[in-house]
């Protein structure tokens, strides 16, 4: 029986501290995709030990097949990940309250690279192909206002139904599958390449969230976790030889398919969408007007039940 | 460098060496880079076959098992289609393809979504090889149902690969992990799409293939020792590569990103075509050679990297090792032709040295015997010869010498015996009163065939100028001649045209050598200043007086032509002051170095401006004249003899003291009336009585002499005897109209001769002559007149 006192004692004695740290300062972060260098600030700053100095335990934790990062989040399994601002729209409106904690870009990234130099613009009916799990929104809207008439081709993920010749045309990120597509000896010219940030269609993307529930049960939490994230992503901007190194660890350590060549031109093109087209600076915020841009073509293109306000995105009301 | 340059000019056997060595290099030179390009060219053609045949049976090995994917899908395709509605029969389908098929991966048969109405969203009949640990069975096969939210198949690649194409089709290779050993393989899809009746896709038979043994197969792949094979997929994504780390991970293309690299880029998009072929370039600092072909239908492309250093490697050692013979051979057959030829060419050294010897001077050398019968044999026996033909020469050479001196000396000798001949004195001012002359004459060689003379006789200046044809030696001979025979002809012929004529005569009489004369005789009587002249075919005088003009000369041919021409006689007044300017064609022809003559108008300048100077005094106008032809002619050579005469008129007429006349009939006895008349003039001018009775004696013989021959016997006539005197001389002048008679042209008698030998009346005209100082007969209007001067001296 002591013997079992003892043992019980020794696990709460263990328990304890891991239970607090989960309950009070532990947050497990699951970015949206892969390891690689579209979430290197959030590396760096777990790597230079900027959530420690700030008192808060993170854990990164990347999604798998079978458990999406927002699945994760429903699932309390994360506390915080990455969505692009149509996404946390999308979700919102779908009755599931977020908090962006964290606006990391400030420019869209999205791109249509079509196939054999044709102008994306003048080819009707085409099959473009379209992430299986959305980040497409604008380029919906875009083709509707366009009367382009794509046929939509959802897929998983990579680029090979492109290079195989499947489809005429596909939705890329400029800092992600546009740089695999050249490196697959893609030949981009000023007419093939069509970017909406250059077309009215300049949306903040990738920002990082919480269920509103949680933040608000942990505000404190949240804030400090947002502000070394920043401090991750201001340090990688100052020091991209380093950060590129760190992600090339996180990106061996999950046995990513990817090289260091891309890693950097991602890495690099990343950072540049950071900085406002306007303010030339590094904000950090989510912008009123853009939620509004997104906002108004995502409900006319009944993608939206509802408007979806800025306020009800940002942590202060 | 200029010390090497200079020793292989000073020697002929480092010369010729290098030549010859240079000329073995070029041969060798071309003959080793035409075998060397040929033998790599083979090498290279080799390289490809070798590289081809193996590209070849990869893609034959790969397509054969690929095959058998192909085959087995077909078969299934055939099964689903004849139960469609059947769910569960795909599991059967699935799995007994792995059981038929003991080399297959998995199989999927993975339906449309909602397919099978009462099976939900996802229908995918999914069979595995497993080989669970523990397992002492052996592999065994796991079927199941896939498919779920969290794994869409229908928006994989090779669901929608099939789909899209409406194809069957191979997909990229991939990775496929297993979770629960946490190992990787390498997989490839062979995806058939099965449609409705309509055409449309209902599934997709999903059939995988392990390619590891494409991995190891490919990897084997050495042709040579440091060769590599790589293979890439239809993104250019190595999928065997020596790197493991550039598997999945890199493309072909990766690498270019940050440093453009046409070469490589070209490859990659030359195999993603599927082309077949080979390319040369720079891998990783490496000249390589990269075949490549296409593997069967997959999209696939292999490629063999040969460095360029393997595959030509022996055939580098073997071509250095021959260019080292080479070079060594060709040094050391430059060592040998320097020592041959040198040796070869040592008489020829010692021959150059004696042939220095001669040239100093000492002809008489002993040469090298050299007993040999090639070039240098013969050049040793010529050069004996030569030295033989030398000492000749120099002899022969000598003797030349001292007869040419011999001839030069006499030649001097000649030309100053013809300078001898003529007049060196000529009478100026201070000789004479009544006359000037002045000459020169410039022969174009030693000698000259140009002459001039002039002497006083009987108070008439005989002169005359003339031109040999010809120049040099016959020409000067003929001058002489010329000369002498007018000094003869003119001792007892006052009348020029006689003179001539008589010259003509002798002259033509001779002349085997068909040499002529262009001579100007004039005889000038220094009392009265009458000329009397015969032109033969000279040039015409200047008169330089009053005004400058040409004298008129009749057209007379030379003389020694024609014997019997008859030159004709003319005559003019030379008023006092006036100058005779005589000179022969040498004057008018003299050329300057454009061959332009000095011309008969520039003579007229320089006498004109002459006499616009009062500079026409004879040697003034004559320096005048030869400084003109000097600076025209300048440095040219002068081309014939020239020579000029000027004669001066300086004759005053004094103031007549006293004059009387008597005129006497021809009759002897009428002369004492002379002697009355010639005491009475002396006693005038205060002559002695001795010389009194000298004029008297010298009057009488006068008179008698023209009463005698110039009235013939028995005719009548005067005789006029008229006496004047001035300040200086007395003169008598005797006037008759009797048959023209010229005393003085009498023969003078030999006074030595005995009276009886003598003709009648030479005598006469000697005492005459002796007595007076002058005696001149002059034949005017008709009528003949001698004129007797004698000088006012006080002894008189």
């Amino acid at each position: 029986m002591k013997k079992h006192i003892q043992y019980l004692m020794l696990a709460v004695a263990l328990l304890l501290p891991q239970m607090a740290s989960a309950q009070d300062e532990t947050i497990v972060f699951t970015p949206q995709w892969t390891a690689q260098a579209q979430f290197a600030g959030y590396y760096v700053a777990e790597a230079k030990g900027f959530y420690r100095k700030a008192g808060v335990n993170v854990r990164i934790e990347h999604p798998t097949s079978t458990q999406p990062a927002m699945s994760r989040l429903r699932k309390n399994v994360c506390q915080a990940t990455t969505l692009q601002l149509c996404q946390a729209l999308e979700i919102i409106d779908a009755g599931t309250p977020l908090v962006n904690i964290l606006q990391t870009s400030m420019n869209n990234a999205m791109v249509i690279v079509s196939a054999r130099n044709r102008n994306p613009l003048k080819h009707k009916g085409a099959r473009v192909g379209i992430w299986s799990v959305g980040f497409g929104q604008l380029a919906i809207c875009m083709s509707q206002k366009e009367h382009l008439d794509y046929e939509w081709i959802r897929f998983a993920q990579n680029i090979n139904l492109f290079v195989a010749g499947a489809l005429d045309a596909m939705l890329a990120m400029s800092y992600n599958e546009y740089y695999q597509l050249v490196q697959a000896g893609v030949v981009m010219t000023e007419d093939n390449v069509y970017r909406f940030c250059d077309h009215g269609y300049n949306v903040q993307e990738d920002g990082l969230y919480m269920l509103r529930d949680f933040y608000e049960e942990h505000p404190a939490l949240a804030k400090k976790f947002a502000q070394a994230s920043r401090q991750g992503w201001e340090w990688a901007a100052r020091h991209p030889k380093e950060t590129l190194d760190i992600v090339m660890q996180y990106v061996e350590k999950n046995r990513i398919p990817t090289n260091r060549v891309i890693q950097e031109l991602m890495l690099k093109d990343v950072l540049r969408m950071q900085v406002d087209r306007e303010s030339k600076r590094r904000e950090f915020r989510l912008r009123p007007d853009m939620v509004r841009k997104a906002c108004k073509l995502m409900r006319e293109n009944h993608m939206l039940k509802r408007e979806v306000t800025y306020n009800e995105l940002i942590s202060e009301k | 460098m200029d010390g090497i340059i200079s020793y292989i000019r000073r020697k002929l056997s480092v010369r010729v060496s290098l030549w010859v060595v240079m000329f073995a290099a070029l041969i060798f030179i071309t003959a080793l880079g035409f075998l060397f390009y040929q033998s790599r060219e083979a090498i290279r053609q080799e390289a490809i076959n070798r590289a081809t045949q193996i590209l070849d049976k990869t893609s034959l090995r790969v397509e054969g098992i690929m095959n058998r994917v192909e085959v087995a899908s077909k078969m299934t395709e055939w099964l689903v289609q004849r139960h469609p509605d059947k769910a569960d029969s795909m599991f059967v389908y699935s799995r007994a393809m792995l059981l038929n098929n003991p080399d297959f991966y998995n199989c999927s048969i993975a339906f449309e979504p909602d397919f099978f109405k009462d099976r939900g969203r996802y229908f995918s009949a999914y069979s595995r090889r497993d080989t669970p640990k523990n397992n002492k069975m052996g592999e065994t096969i796991r079927t199941s149902l896939g498919g779920s939210d969290s794994f869409q198949y229908f928006y994989m690649d090779w669901y929608l690969m099939a789909k899209l194409f409406k194809h069957a089709c191979w997909t990229e290779p991939y990775v496929d992990v297993d979770m629960s050993t946490n190992t990787g393989e390498m997989v490839s899809s062979y995806c058939y799409p099965i449609m409705d009746n309509e055409g449309k896709v209902i599934c997709v038979i999903n059939t995988s293939l392990s390619l590891n043994w494409l991995s190891q197969t490919i990897s084997a792949v050495k042709p040579y020792p440091n060769s590599y094979s790589i293979m890439i997929g239809r993104g250019g994504t190595y999928f065997v590569h020596p790197d493991s780390t550039k598997i999945t991970r890199e493309t072909i293309f990766t690498k270019t990103l940050l440093e453009p690299d046409t070469a490589l880029t070209a490859l990659g998009h030359a195999m993603q075509r599927g082309e077949e072929g080979m390319k040369q370039m720079t891998i990783d600092g490496q000249d390589c050679y990269v075949f490549y072909k296409p593997l069967a239908d997959t999209g696939w492309s292999m490629g063999i990297v040969c460095p360029e250093s393997d595959i030509f490697g022996g055939f580098d050692r073997v071509r250095h090792a021959v260019m080292g013979i080479v070079v060594v051979g060709l040094l050391l057959m430059l060592y040998i032709f320097i020592k041959v030829i040198t040796r070869e060419l040592s008489p020829l050294r010692r021959l150059a040295d004696e042939a220095e010897t001669i040239a100093s001077g000492n002809f008489e050398t002993q040469l090298p015997d050299i007993q040999r019968t090639d070039e240098i044999g013969q050049l040793s026996q010529s050069f004996a010869g030569m030295q033989k033909s030398l000492v000749k020469y120099i002899d022969e050479l000598k003797n030349t010498t001292a007869q040419k001196t011999s001839i030069e000396r006499d030649l001097h000798i000649a030309s100053a015996i013809q300078r001898g001949m003529l007049p060196k004195n000529f009478p100026t001012k201070d000789d004479r009163d009544d006359v000037q002359i002045y000459a020169s004459l410039t022969p174009a060689k030693d000698v000259g065939g140009d002459l001039f003379d002039f002497y006083i006789r009987d108070e008439k200046l005989f002169f005359c100028i003339g031109d040999v044809s010809g120049k040099g030696i016959p020409a000067s001979l003929v001058m002489a001649v010329t000369r002498s025979i007018f000094r003869t002809v003119s001792a007892r012929e006052a009348m020029p045209d006689r003179i001539v004529s008589n010259m003509n005569e002798i002259i033509a009489d001779a002349n085997d050598t068909n040499m002529f004369v262009t001579l100007f005789v004039g005889v000038l009587d220094l009392p009265t200043g009458r000329m009397r002249y015969c032109n033969a075919g000279h040039d015409a005088p200047l008169l330089a007086g009053a005004g400058l003009g040409s004298l008129t000369c009749d057209a007379n041919i030379p003389i020694g032509v024609m014997q019997d021409w008859k030159y004709s006689l003319q005559e003019t007044q030379i008023f006092t002051g006036t100058t005779i300017f005589l000179f022969t064609d040498g004057l008018t022809e003299a050329e300057n170095a454009n061959h332009d003559l000095f011309r008969m108008e520039r003579v007229k300048e320089v006498a004109s401006q002459a006499l616009a100077h009062q500079q026409h005094e004879p040697k003034q106008l004559i320096d005048m004249m030869t400084n003109a032809v000097h600076q025209f002619v300048d440095k040219a050579e002068q081309s014939d003899d020239l020579t000029m005469m000027a004669i001066q008129y300086t004759k005053l007429e004094r103031d007549v003291r006293f004059s009387k006349r008597i005129v006497l009939p021809n009759d002897i006895q009428e002369v004492s009336k002379l002697t009355a008349f010639v005491d009475e003039v002396c006693e005038v001018v205060g002559f002695s009585p001795a010389v009194t009775m000298q004029m008297n004696l010298a009057l009488e013989e006068a008179v008698v002499n023209v009463m005698n021959y110039a009235y013939p016997e028995g005719t009548h006539g005067d005789v006029t005897i008229e006496a004047k005197t001035n300040d200086v001389r007395l003169k008598f002048t005797i006037i008759d109209s009797g048959t023209p008679f010229d005393p003085t042209a009498m023969e003078d008698v030999d006074i030595h001769q005995d009276a009886e030998d003598r003709p009648i009346g030479g005598l006469g005209i000697h005492l005459v002559r002796e007595i007076m100082d002058s005696v001149n007969y002059e034949r005017v209007d008709n009528l003949n007149v001698l004129t007797l001067r004698k000088k006012l001296r006080k002894n008189n």
